[in-house]
C-alpha cells in the first residue's frame, strides 16, 4: 500500500512540474522585446544605453518615483506634463519639442514586459546567457529544455520497475518459503550478469544505435540554424525590420524567377549612395559596398576605370574617406592615434571581407556565404511560392526582419516541405489557371469541400521538385 | 530473288531469328555481353582491392559524416543588367552556320551562358525546324580542345602570342606577299564577302578560293550555263507531287536539309482518309540513304550507272536520244515508268539530282525545264546561296602551291588537306608556301600545317550576318562574351587591310562594321521603318529580315551531250556519302553527333562499310561475302588498303558497297581523332570536282572481328517475333503468351512479353480504307482488357487539370534524328563512349527504332521515335522495390533519381525498353580513357572539366552512377508552362509547353499537348483514325499516340 501512494504521489508531482514548465507568465521580455521592436525601436536606441532620438532607456524605470505615474508617462507623455509631474517636466525640458508618440493601446502587462525587457538588456540578463551559447539551434533549444524532465520521468519510471521487481521477487521468495522451499536470493552480479538481462541490453543498443545511425544520417546536410559570419555584417533587422524596406525591394527575382537571389551591389548603392554612415558599425561596413562597386564617398562620383585599379589606390581613396568620417564624428581637426588605429583596421577588415583564395582583388561581388542550400536534385522555385501561392518570406524563413545575422530558420527536409503541402490550401478561385480543376470547383460549391490543399493537385508527386 | 515480307523487321538477325539474338532480345541489358575479361580489361583490382576500397569508403564516410558541411558563396553582380534574372531563361535570335549549313536559330542563355538551341519560326527558310547538326552546336562552344588564344608554330608545337606581335608579323608577311590566297568553305555572309573584298583592294593579289566539304560544283556551274546566276534554286518539295532524286540525300545532308525536310513532309502527311493524296518519291541510288529510306520506290543502280540513268529519264521525259547505254534492264524499265509518271506531273514534279558531273546536272535542268517545274517546283528567284564552292578554283590553288608561287595562304574555316580531295598533295605541298595562317578554332589536319592560328570566335560568339536565299537575311548575334582570347576572322582581315571602317578602339569594332554594312545595304531595300535603328533593333530582335522578292532569270537551253559518267565493268564498285551527323568531318570533333545513331546503320563511333544483303530464296538471308555485322574486312581502293568493320545494309544494291565521309580524322580534338576511316584521299579528282564513287575495288574475305561493335539496332528491340520453346515455332501472339498479372491489388490485367504484336502499322495509300477498318479491329481487340487497371483510382484524377501527351505522326518523320540531339541537350543526357554502346550501355532517352518492310531486298523504311510512354496502367511502377518510379496525377511516369536503388526491375519490365540505367559515374569520372583506350592522351574525361560542365540544363539533376533514367516528357518544361500560366493567371496553352524534340523537329512530326486540353493542338491529331497505340493489347495505356505509316508506293514498279 505504500509503494502505491507513493506512484500516485509521484505522478501528481511529475504533473505539476509540467505545469510549471508549460505555465507562460502574462508579463515577459520575449513579449517586451518584439514591443519594443515595433513600439519604442524608432527612436531608443535598442542597446539602452544611448540616447538616440528619444533618451537610453536603461535604467529609466529607477528615475521614477512610481511605476503608474511611469505607465501614464508612456501612455501619453504630454498629459502628464500637463499635471506637473516634476519627472515628466523635467524630460520635457531636456526634449522638447521632440513629443513622444502616444501609445494609449498599450495595457499594464504589455508596458511590464517591455520594462522587463529594457532592464534585462541593460543589466545584462536579457538575452539569457545559456541561450546565447546555443545560438543556430533554435528548435533544439526547447528540446533541451524538457530533456531534464525526461530524465526524471524515465529516472522515477526506473525506481518504481526497480522497487516492483524487488517487492515480486520479496514476494515470491516468501510464497516459496512458506511452501516450504529453500530458495537462494541472486546476488546483483548474478542478476546483472544473466541471460535475460544481457539479452535486453544488446537488444537495446542495437535499437538504440540503429535510431541513432538512421537519425544522424538524415541529418546529414541539414543546416537548421546554420548562421556564418557573412562578409559585411548586414542587418536584416535594420533594413527589414526598423525600416520597413520590402523584402523583395532587393531580393526582386523571388516574384519571378526560382532563384531570391542577393541583390547585386548596384542595389545596395540605390540608398547607400546617400546614407553612408550605419548605426552600429559607421563606415566599418558600408565603405565595403563603395569598395566593390568603386564608388568614392567622398567625392560622391563612381571611380573611372576602378576595375585596373591598384590595391594602394583603393586603399588611399577609401582610407581617406574613413579617416575624414572619424575626424567628423569626433569633431577633431587632426587624426590622432585612435583614429589611424580606427581607419587601419577598418581596412584591413574591408581587404578580408572582400578577398578569399580564389578572388584576390577588392573590387568585385561581395561573396556571401550561402545559407539556404538545397541539394541538387532539388527543384524549387520561388515564384511558385511567392507570387502564385502568395506566401510570406517568413514563412520559411522565419523573422528575417528581427536578425542581425541571418539565420537559417527551417530545416528545409523533405518532411518539412511536405507537411507544408499537405496544410497549405491553394489560392484556387483568383487564378484562373485552376479553372480546369472542374470537380474540385464543384465540390467547392456544393459545400463538400471546404478546401483544395496543394496535396490534392499532385503536391506531393514526386516532379513536382524531383527532376 | 524476292520475297515479300508483309510485316515490319529490324535487320537481317531478326530476318533469320539469329538464335543468339532471339535469346537476347527480351533482356533489357544483354549482361551475357559483358563477361569478365571485358571488365579486367578496363579496370584492374581484385578482392584484396576491394577490401582496401570497402574500408578507406567507410573510414571515408565516416571523416566525412564528422566534418562541417562545406561553405558555398552566393556571389551576386556587382551592377546586374536589367535583362538577366538569375534562374530565367533568355533567348537570343541568332544563325547556326558552318560552310554551308545554315539553321536560323534562337539561342537559350542561362545567367549568360548559350545552353540550348531551339529554330526560330519566324524563319521562312525553315519553319522553325532544326538539324542535329545545329543541335550540337551549342556543345561546340563549351570543347576543351579550342585554341585558347593566337599561337605560331614553334617546332611541331604551339607557341602562345599576343594579338599585336600576330598582327605585326602578318602585316610584315603581307607586305611582301607576290599572291595571297583565302581558302574558304562556302561564305553567305555579306558582310564578310565585304570584308574580303576590302582586304582584296588592299592587296590586290590577293584571290577567295571556295570549295564545299561535299562538292556541289556540278550543280552550281550547270545553272550558271542554264541561267547565267551561279547559285542553287529553291526548291519546293511542299509543291510536288512526283519527285525524283538521283542520289540526292535532301532530307539528310544534301544543301539544305531542314528546309526541304519540312516543305517535303507537308506533301506526306495524310489529313483526309476518304481522299488521300500523297506525293511520291522514286529515289535513285545504290546506297540506302536517308532520303531513299524514306522513299516509295527505290531504284537500284550503280554509282557509275548515275549518269546514264539520268540519261535515261532524259531520254523518255525530253523525247531525245542521248546515249545511255550500260544501264541495267531493271533501272531502264522502272526509270521509263517514272518519266510517264513525271510528264502526268507537269509542273507538279520534281527531279533532282547529287552528280558532280556539269552533263549529268545539265540534263536534270533541261528535264525539269521540259516539266514546266521551273517557277513552280523550282524557284531561281529566290536562289540559295548555301553551296557556293567552286572546285576548278581549288584545282588551280592546289596547282599554284605546288609550284611554289602563293606566298600567303589563309584558312578561313577550311579544312582542305582533310576534306577536299587534294588532302594528300596539299600536305606535301604546304611547306612551298611562306606564310600560312588558319583562322580555326580546333586544330585539325590543315591548321596543324600552318604557321600561324589567329583563332576565329564560335558562332555564339560572333557577330554576322548570313543571306542563305536571296533576300533571306539572318543575323548572328553573341550570347556570350568570348570564352578565350579568341578575334573574329573578319575583323582580323579588317585589322590587316587597314579598314577605315574599323575604329579598333571600340569595344566591338565589327558589331559597328556590320552595321555600317546593314545601313548601306538591307536597310534601303525596305521602306517599313524610316530610322535605321529602329530597323536594326527589330532585325537584331526577330534575327530575321526579309527583302522583297526579284524576278526569276529566264531558262537558257544548252546543247547536251557533253561527257557523262561511264558505267563500269568492275564487278564491285563503293560509293562514299555523307551522313546526317559527321558531314565530310566537320563534326567529327563534337561528342554528341559522334554518338548520336545513324538514321540507317545506326552505327555509332565510327563508319562501318554497308553491304549488300540478299534473300537466298529458301529460307535465309546471305550477307556479301557471307559477312555478318561487325566482321572486318581489307577493303582496297586502288592502292589504298584499310581495315575496317562492315555492316549489312538492306536495300545496298548488290555489286556496290558503301562507305560513310566524316570519318578517319586524325586531328578532331579528343572525340573525333582516329575513329573510322577516311576515304577522302580515295575520291576522283574530275573538271567539276570529286565523284563520290570508285570502281577499282575489292573487299577481302572477313579477317576479324571488330572489338568494340556499335551499333544500336539490335538494342533495346520490341515486339520482336517470339519463339515457341517447345515447338520452335514462331508464336502469334495471343493471350497465352502473355505473362497473367495478379498482383495484391487483385486486378487482373496482362502485360509485359515479346510478341509479334501492334509496334507498327503499315499501308498504302491506295489501300488506305481498308488498312482503316483493318487498324480498328485490331484496336478494338487491343482494347477489350482496358477496364482492367493495376492502379484504380487515378482516372479521376486524370479527369482534373492535365492529362500529358504525345502524338508522333510517322508519315513526317523522316528519322533525321533532331530530336535525339536535342533531347541530350535539354535532358543533360551523358555521352558514353564507344565501348559502353558495344555492351548496350547508351543512355539515349529518345531513340529512333528503324524498321523495314515490304520487299527483303529493297525495302520500305519506317523510324518509329521511341521514349517512355508514360503508361497509365505502368508496369515499371510495381515492380520497383523503394517506389522510385511511380505515377502523376498527370499521367507522368516519375523517376525519382534520388530514391533510385538501381535494382533496374523496372527497366526489365519494360516493354517498350526505354529506361537506361547509368552503370557508370558517365557525367563526371574516368569512363572515357577507360572505354576509349586510344585515347588514352586525355587528361580529364569528357564532362569532367568545368568548361564542358556549362553546357549543362541547370534545372534538369545530372544523374550519379546507379540509377535508371527514361524520358520526363521534358517535365521541367512542364512545371515551367504551368508557371507561367499560373503567374499570369490564365488557363495554360499549348504554346506554354514544348518538349525539346517538339521543338528540334523540322517537319513538326511530334505533338505534346495536355488531352484534357479539347481545343488543343494534341486533341486535334488525337482524332486522326490512322492512330494507333504502341503494344496497345497489353494494357499498359500508353499516353503516347503514334499514326499509321502510309507509303505510296507504286507496286507495277516492283514487278
Amino acid at each position: 500500500m505504500i509503494y502505491k501512494h507513493l506512484s500516485i504521489k509521484t505522478i501528481a508531482t511529475l504533473f505539476s512540474m509540467w505545469f510549471a514548465v508549460t505555465l507562460s507568465a502574462q508579463v515577459s521580455p520575449d513579449a517586451g522585446k518584439e514591443l519594443f521592436k515595433n513600439y519604442c525601436a524608432a527612436c531608443h536606441s535598442k542597446d539602452m544605453r544611448s540616447a538616440a532620438t528619444g533618451p537610453a532607456l536603461g535604467g529609466a524605470q529607477t528615475k521614477w518615483a512610481d511605476d503608474v505615474a511611469l505607465y501614464a508617462w508612456i501612455r501619453n507623455s504630454q498629459a502628464l506634463v500637463k499635471t506637473g509631474h516634476p519627472r515628466a517636466v523635467e524630460i520635457w525640458n531636456q526634449y522638447k519639442p521632440t513629443i513622444m508618440t502616444a501609445f494609449p493601446k498599450l495595457t499594464d502587462d504589455e508596458i511590464g514586459s517591455i520594462l522587463v525587457y529594457v532592464n534585462g538588456v541593460y543589466d545584462g540578463t536579457y538575452p539569457p546567457k545559456k541561450d546565447v551559447a546555443a545560438v543556430g539551434t533554435g528548435a533544439k533549444v526547447e528540446e533541451k529544455s524538457q530533456l531534464p524532465m525526461y530524465l526524471i520521468i524515465v529516472g522515477v519510471l526506473a525506481i518504481l520497475a526497480l522497487l516492483l521487481t524487488k517487492i515480486i521477487s520479496n514476494l515470491n521468495q516468501i510464497a516459496s518459503a512458506k511452501e516450504g522451499y529453500q530458495v537462494e536470493a541472486k546476488t546483483i552480479t548474478q542478476i546483472l550478469t544473466s541471460k535475460g538481462v544481457v539479452t535486453f541490453l544488446i537488444f537495446a543498443v542495437i535499437i538504440l544505435g540503429a535510431y541513432t545511425t538512421v537519425n544522424k544520417a538524415t541529418e546529414l546536410g541539414r543546416q537548421e540554424g546554420y548562421a556564418p559570419d557573412q562578409p559585411i555584417k548586414f542587418s536584416h533587422a535594420t533594413h527589414a525590420g526598423l525600416h520597413k524596406i520590402d523584402c523583395q525591394y532587393c531580393h526582386d527575382s523571388a516574384r519571378r524567377s526560382k532563384h531570391s537571389s542577393i541583390p547585386g551591389t548596384n542595389t545596395c548603392m540605390n540608398c547607400h549612395s546617400a546614407i553612408k554612415n550605419g548605426s552600429m558599425y559607421g563606415t566599418a561596413e558600408i565603405t565595403k559596398i563603395y569598395a566593390s562597386i568603386g564608388y568614392d564617398p567622398s567625392t560622391q562620383k563612381y571611380i573611372e576605370n576602378y576595375n585596373v585599379k591598384s590595391e594602394d589606390e583603393i586603399k588611399a581613396i577609401y582610407t581617406k574617406w574613413i579617416g575624414d568620417e572619424y575626424k567628423r564624428v569626433k569633431e577633431k581637426a587632426d587624426i590622432d592615434a585612435e583614429g589611424e588605429k580606427v581607419v587601419a583596421d577598418q581596412w584591413v577588415n574591408i581587404k578580408k571581407s572582400l578577398t578569399n583564395d580564389q578572388k584576390k582583388q577588392i573590387q568585385g561581388p561581395i561573396e556571401w556565404v550561402r545559407i539556404h542550400n538545397l541539394p541538387d536534385h532539388v527543384y524549387f522555385n520561388h515564384a511558385q511560392h511567392v507570387t502564385v501561392g502568395k506566401l510570406a518570406c517568413q514563412t520559411c524563413h522565419g523573422k528575417v526582419e528581427e536578425m542581425d545575422l541571418l539565420k537559417q530558420m527551417s530545416p528545409l527536409s523533405m518532411g518539412w516541405c511536405i507537411n507544408c503541402h499537405r496544410q497549405t490550401e491553394v489560392k484556387f478561385k483568383d487564378n484562373a489557371y485552376y479553372a480546369n480543376y472542374t470537380r474540385y470547383h464543384e465540390e467547392l460549391a456544393a459545400g463538400k469541400r471546404d478546401k483544395v490543399t496543394v496535396a490534392d493537385i499532385g503536391g506531393l508527386e514526386c516532379q513536382k521538385c524531383h527532376y | 530473288m524476292k520475297k515479300q515480307i508483309d510485316n515490319i523487321w529490324i535487320g537481317q538477325k531478326d530476318l533469320v531469328k539469329d538464335a543468339d539474338f532471339m535469346k537476347t532480345a527480351d533482356m533489357e541489358f544483354a549482361e551475357e555481353q559483358v563477361s569478365y575479361a571485358d571488365m579486367t580489361s578496363n579496370l584492374s583490382g581484385n578482392r584484396r582491392d576491394f577490401l582496401k576500397f570497402l574500408g578507406f569508403g567507410l573510414g571515408a564516410a565516416t571523416v566525412a559524416a564528422g566534418c562541417d558541411i562545406p561553405v558555398k558563396r552566393a556571389i551576386p553582380y556587382v551592377v546586374k543588367p536589367d535583362q538577366i534574372v538569375p534562374g530565367i531563361a533568355n533567348y537570343y535570335a541568332s544563325t547556326f552556320v558552318n560552310g554551308g549549313d545554315y539553321c536560323p536559330v534562337l539561342v537559350k542563355t542561362r545567367e549568360g551562358r548559350p545552353i540550348k538551341i531551339e529554330g526560330n519560326d519566324l524563319s521562312p527558310v525553315t519553319g522553325g525546324g532544326t538539324s542535329a547538326r545545329a543541335q550540337a552546336s551549342v556543345l561546340s562552344l563549351y570543347d576543351t580542345n579550342r585554341f585558347t588564344g593566337p599561337k605560331m608554330k614553334e617546332g611541331a608545337g604551339w607557341k602562345d602570342t599576343t594579338w599585336a606581335d600576330l598582327d605585326k608579323t602578318i602585316s610584315g608577311s603581307l607586305q611582301s606577299a607576290k599572291n595571297i590566297r583565302i581558302v574558304t568553305n562556302t561564305v553567305m555572309s555579306p558582310t564578310a564577302k565585304k570584308a574580303m573584298s576590302e582586304f582584296a583592294a588592299k592587296y590586290p593579289n590577293t584571290k577567295i578560293v571556295s570549295y564545299d566539304p561535299v562538292s556541289c560544283s556540278a550543280l552550281l556551274d550547270a545553272n550558271e550555263k542554264n541561267f547565267g546566276v551561279r547559285a542553287v534554286p529553291s526548291y519546293r518539295f511542299d509543291k510536288a507531287e512526283v519527285i525524283v532524286s538521283f542520289n540526292a540525300d535532301f532530307l539528310g545532308s544534301w544543301i539544305s536539309p531542314v528546309e526541304y525536310a519540312s516543305g517535303y513532309a507537308k506533301g506526306r502527311k495524310i489529313a483526309d482518309i476518304a481522299n488521300a493524296r500523297m506525293s511520291r518519291h522514286i529515289q535513285v541510288e545504290n546506297h540506302m540513304s536517308l532520303t531513299g529510306s524514306n522513299a516509295d520506290n527505290r531504284v537500284l543502280v550503280k554509282p557509275s550507272e548515275q549518269g546514264v540513268a539520268i540519261a535515261h529519264l532524259y531520254n523518255e521525259v525530253t523525247g531525245s536520244s542521248v546515249s545511255a547505254t550500260g544501264l541495267n534492264d531493271r533501272a531502264k524499265k522502272v526509270l521509263s515508268k517514272v518519266a510517264q509518271e513525271l510528264k502526268a506531273a507537269q509542273g507538279k514534279s520534281l527531279v533532282v539530282s547529287a552528280s558532280n558531273n556539269v552533263n549529268e546536272q545539265l540534263m536534270v535542268n533541261a528535264i525539269n525545264n521540259v516539266l514546266g517545274n521551273y517557277g513552280n517546283t523550282v524557284d531561281m528567284s529566290t536562289p540559295s546561296y548555301q553551296r557556293q564552292g567552286n572546285d576548278a578554283d581549288l584545282k588551280v590553288l592546289v596547282d599554284e602551291i605546288k609550284s611554289g608561287s602563293i606566298d600567303v595562304v589563309m584558312l578561313f574555316g577550311a579544312n582542305p588537306v582533310y576534306d577536299s580531295g587534294y588532302g594528300k598533295q596539299l600536305a606535301e605541298s604546304l611547306s612551298k608556301v611562306k606564310t600560312k595562317i588558319s583562322f580555326a578554332q580546333v586544330n585539325d589536319e590543315s591548321t596543324d600545317l600552318c604557321d600561324i592560328v589567329a583563332p576565329n570566335h564560335h558562332f555564339l560568339e560572333s557577330w554576322g550576318d548570313v543571306e542563305a536565299k536571296k533576300g533571306h537575311y539572318t543575323l548572328i548575334q553573341p550570347t556570350i562574351s568570348p570564352l578565350f582570347n579568341t578575334r573574329q576572322t573578319e575583323l582580323s582581315l579588317l585589322i590587316w587591310a587597314s579598314s577605315v571602317g574599323i575604329d579598333v578602339t571600340k569595344e566591338q569594332p565589327y558589331y559597328e562594321y556590320l552595321k555600317e554594312s546593314w545601313k548601306s545595304g538591307p536597310f534601303n531595300t525596305q521602306s517599313e521603318y524610316a530610322s535605321f535603328q529602329s530597323f536594326w533593333d527589330h532585325v537584331v530582335h526577330d534575327g530575321i529580315y526579309n527583302a522583297s522578292n526579284t524576278s526569276a532569270p529566264s531558262f537558257t537551253s544548252v546543247a547536251i551531250g557533253g561527257e557523262i559518267t561511264k558505267p563500269a565493268s568492275s564487278e564491285l564498285e563503293i560509293s562514299y556519302f555523307e551522313t546526317v551527323h559527321m558531314a565530310n568531318g566537320q563534326y567529327a570533333g563534337n561528342p554528341w553527333l559522334m554518338e548520336m545513331a545513324d538514321p540507317i546503320t545506326r552505327t555509332v563511333w565510327g563508319n562501318y562499310l554497308a553491304v549488300p544483303v540478299n534473300f537466298d530464296g529458301i529460307k535465309t538471308m546471305v550477307g556479301f561475302k557471307d559477312l555478318v555485322d561487325g566482321d572486318l574486312v581489307e577493303l582496297t581502293i586502288g592502292d589504298k588498303k584499310v581495315t575496317l568493320p562492315v555492316i549489312q545494309q538492306f536495300g545496298q544494291m548488290p555489286g556496290t558497297v558503301s562507305l560513310a565521309l566524316g570519318y578517319g580524322r586524325t586531328l578532331a580534338g579528343n572525340t573525333g581523332s582516329n575513329v573510322g576511316v577516311n576515304v577522302n584521299d580515295c575520291l576522283t579528282m574530275g573538271p567539276s570536282g570529286p565523284s563520290y564513287y570508285n570502281t577499282a575495288v575489292t573487299v577481302s574475305d572477313k579477317t576479324g572481328e571488330e572489338d568494340e561493335f556499335s551499333c544500336v539496332q539490335y538494342h533495346h528491340t520490341i515486339g520482336v517475333r517470339g519463339i515457341d520453346k517447345e515447338t520452335g515455332e514462331e508464336i502469334n501472339a495471343d493471350e497465352a503468351a502473355l505473362v497473367f498479372f495478379d498482383y495484391f491489388t487483385g486486378v487482373k490485367g496482362f502485360q509485359g512479353a515479346l510478341t509479334d504484336r501492334s509496334v507498327i502499322y503499315t499501308s498504302n495509300v491506295a489501300e488506305l480504307k481498308n488498312s482503316v477498318e483493318h487498324l480498328q479491329e485490331r484496336r478494338k481487340h487491343a482494347q477489350h482488357l482496358n477496364d482492367q487497371q493495376i492502379y484504380r483510382g487515378f482516372d479521376h484524377l486524370y479527369s482534373l487539370g492535365h492529362h500529358w501527351g504525345m502524338h508522333v505522326d510517322l508519315n513526317a518523320c523522316i528519322g533525321c534524328g533532331a530530336c535525339t540531339v536535342a533531347c541530350m541537350s535539354e535532358n543533360n543526357v551523358p555521352v558514353v563512349g564507344k565501348h559502353e554502346v558495344s555492351i548496350h550501355h547508351e543512355m539515349t532517352w529518345l531513340r529512333i527504332d528503324r524498321y523495314y518492310y515490304g520487299d527483303v531486298e529493297n525495302p520500305n523504311t519506317i523510324y518509329q521515335p521511341m521514349m517512355c510512354q508514360h503508361c497509365d496502367n505502368a508496369p515499371c511502377e510495381n515492380v520497383c522495390p523503394v517506389n522510385a518510379t511511380n505515377h502523376s496525377s498527370e499521367g507522368l511516369n516519375q523517376m525519382a533519381y534520388n530514391r533510385c536503388i538501381g535494382t533496374r526491375y523496372c527497366a526489365n519490365n519494360c516493354p517498350y525498353k526505354v529506361r537506361r540505367f547509368n552503370w557508370l559515374d558517365y557525367t563526371k569520372a574516368d569512363i572515357w580513357p577507360a572505354n576509349q583506350p586510344r585515347l588514352q592522351e586525355e587528361s580529364v574525361p569528357f564532362m569532367a572539366d568545368n568548361l564542358t560542365r556549362m553546357v549543362l540544363n541547370p534545372d534538369v539533376t545530372v544523374r550519379s552512377r546507379g540509377v535508371i533514367e527514361k524520358c520526363s516528357f521534358c517535365v521541367q518544361r512542364i512545371q515551367e508552362g504551368k508557371l507561367t500560366a499560373k503567374t499570369e493567371g490564365r488557363v495554360l496553352r499549348d504554346s506554354d509547353v514544348r518538349t525539346a524534340c517538339q521543338t528540334s523537329c523540322p517537319t513538326g512530326a511530334i505533338t505534346f499537348g495536355d488531352m484534357n486540353d479539347k481545343k488543343g493542338d494534341l486533341t486535334m491529331k488525337l482524332e486522326s483514325p490512322l492512330n494507333y497505340i504502341a503494344l496497345e493489347e497489353i494494357n499498359v495505356r500508353s499516353s503516347v499516340t503514334y499514326t499509321m505509316k502510309v507509303n505510296n508506293r507504286d507496286k507495277s514498279f516492283d514487278a
